[in-house]
C-alpha cells in the first residue's frame, strides 16, 4: 500500500484499493508499529467526508449564533456532543434560558441509535483495554461508526485497528470542531448549500456504507424492512421513533432469515 | 459574560446523555460470548441502523429527492465514495432546479 501516492488517485480509488495491498494480511492482529500507517489510511478514507462536514458545521454554527448561543458555546455544543443530529435538533429548540429536560429527552431520542452501533462494535473492541475503549467511544458518532465497520468487514480476519478510527476521528472531529466554530464567528459563509443537493452527501455515504455491508440480496432483506417501517413511522409518529421501530422490524426479519439458513 | 450558566448546564447535560448512549451498547454486551446464530444477526443489524437513520430522506414527497436517491444508489453500485457523493449532489441539485 503505497501511502505516499498522489492524493486524488488514492481518494478517487476508493478504499478497495487497502486491501489488495500488504494491508491484507493472513495473521490477524495488527502488528506494533502499525500505528501511524493505519492511522494515516483513516485520515485518507475520511476525507471524502468532508465534503458534508464543511458546509453543515458552517450551517450549524450560524443557526447556532442565531438562536442566542454564544461564540464560545457553540464549539462547546459540538465538541462534547459530536453528534450532528441532535446538535442540529437542539439549536432548533434552544431558548433563553434552554429547557434542559426537553433538550435531554430529544438528545437520548435521536442518539439513542448508539446504543445499537456500540453493540455491533463491542464484539470486536474486546481486547483493548477498558479506558482506551471508554475514550474510543466517546468519538463514535455514525460516520466514524460507519466506516470502521465497514473496514471490518472489507478486511475478514483482521482486528480492530485503534490507528484507523483514530485517523477519521481526528480528522472529522477536529473538521467539526473548527467549522461550527467558523459559522458561528462568521455567519454562513456558503448559505443554505442544502438547497443544492449537498444535503444527498450524508444519505450518499450510508448507501456506500452498505454496499460494503453487502451479502447477498437475502441478508439485504431484513435492510428493506428496517426501511419501509422507518418510512412509514416517520410519516405517523413525531420525533425519532422511526430509528428504533425501523432497526426493531429489521431484527425481527433477521432473527427469521437467519433461522432459515 | 461569553459563557451562560444555563446554557453551559445544557450543553453538559446533552454531552452526558449523548455519552451514555454511546457506551450502553458495549456495557451491555461486554463479556458476552455470542452464539454463531447471533453473530449472524449481529452482521446484518449494523445495515438496518444505516437505512433507518436515512430514512427521512427518502420521505421528504419530492420526486426530485427520490430521484436523486435512486441516482446515488445507482452510482454506489459502479463507483467509490467520492465519485458516488458527487453524483447525488450534482443530480439532486440539478433536478431540485429542474422539478422544484
Amino acid at each position: 500500500m503505497s501511502l505516499s501516492g498522489p492524493f486524488p488517485r488514492l481518494l478517487l480509488t476508493g478504499r478497495h484499493d487497502f486491501t489488495t495491498g500488504t494491508m491484507q494480511t493472513t495473521s490477524p492482529p495488527i502488528r506494533q508499529g502499525t500505528f501511524w500507517p493505519e492511522f494515516l489510511r483513516g485520515m485518507k478514507t475520511s476525507l471524502p467526508l468532508l465534503i458534508a462536514f464543511v458546509p453543515f458545521g458552517l450551517l450549524l454554527g450560524s443557526r447556532a449564533v442565531q438562536k442566542g448561543f454564544s461564540i464560545v458555546e457553540v464549539p462547546l455544543l459540538t465538541g462534547l456532543n459530536f453528534a450532528g443530529g441532535s446538535e442540529f435538533a437542539a439549536v432548533g429548540l434552544w431558548s433563553i434560558p434552554p429547557a434542559i429536560l426537553l433538550l435531554a429527552g430529544v438528545t437520548f431520542l435521536i442518539n439513542s441509535r448508539h446504543i445499537l452501533m456500540g453493540a455491533t462494535l463491542a464484539p470486536h473492541l474486546r481486547h483493548l483495554p477498558r479506558w482506551k475503549i471508554f475514550l474510543l467511544l466517546f468519538f463514535m458518532c455514525d460516520e466514524v461508526w460507519a466506516l470502521t465497520l465497514a473496514d471490518l468487514h472489507d478486511r475478514p480476519g483482521c482486528r480492530f485497528s485503534t490507528g484507523f478510527y483514530g485517523g477519521i476521528t481526528v480528522c472529522l472531529y477536529l473538521c467539526w470542531l473548527i467549522f461550527t466554530f467558523m459559522g458561528g464567528y462568521t455567519g454562513n459563509l456558503l448559505g443554505d448549500m442544502t438547497r443544492y443537493g449537498v444535503d444527498m452527501a450524508f444519505p450518499a455515504v450510508f448507501i456506500m456504507l452498505l454496499k460494503g455491508m453487502w451479502k447477498g440480496a437475502r441478508n439485504a432483506l431484513p435492510w428493506c424492512v428496517s426501511l419501509g417501517v422507518a418510512v412509514l413511522v416517520y410519516h405517523l409518529l413525531p420525533g425519532a421513533w422511526y430509528v428504533p421501530a425501523g432497526t426493531l422490524a429489521g431484527i425481527i426479519t433477521a432473527l427469521l432469515v437467519v433461522r432459515g439458513a | 459574560m461569553i459563557l451562560h450558566l444555563p446554557a453551559l448546564l445544557a450543553i453538559i447535560v446533552m454531552a452526558l446523555v449523548t455519552y451514555l448512549t454511546r457506551i450502553s451498547g458495549y456495557l451491555l454486551l461486554a463479556g458476552r460470548c455470542l452464539s454463531p446464530r447471533m453473530q449472524a444477526i449481529m452482521d446484518i443489524v449494523p445495515g438496518c441502523v444505516l437505512v433507518a437513520v436515512i430514512a427521512p430522506d427518502f420521505a421528504t414527497g419530492r420526486p426530485a429527492d427520490i430521484l436523486g436517491l435512486f441516482a446515488t444508489i445507482l452510482a454506489a453500485t459502479r463507483f467509490s465514495l467520492l465519485p458516488t457523493m458527487l453524483c447525488g449532489i450534482i443530480t439532486t441539485g440539478l433536478l431540485r432546479a429542474v422539478l422544484g
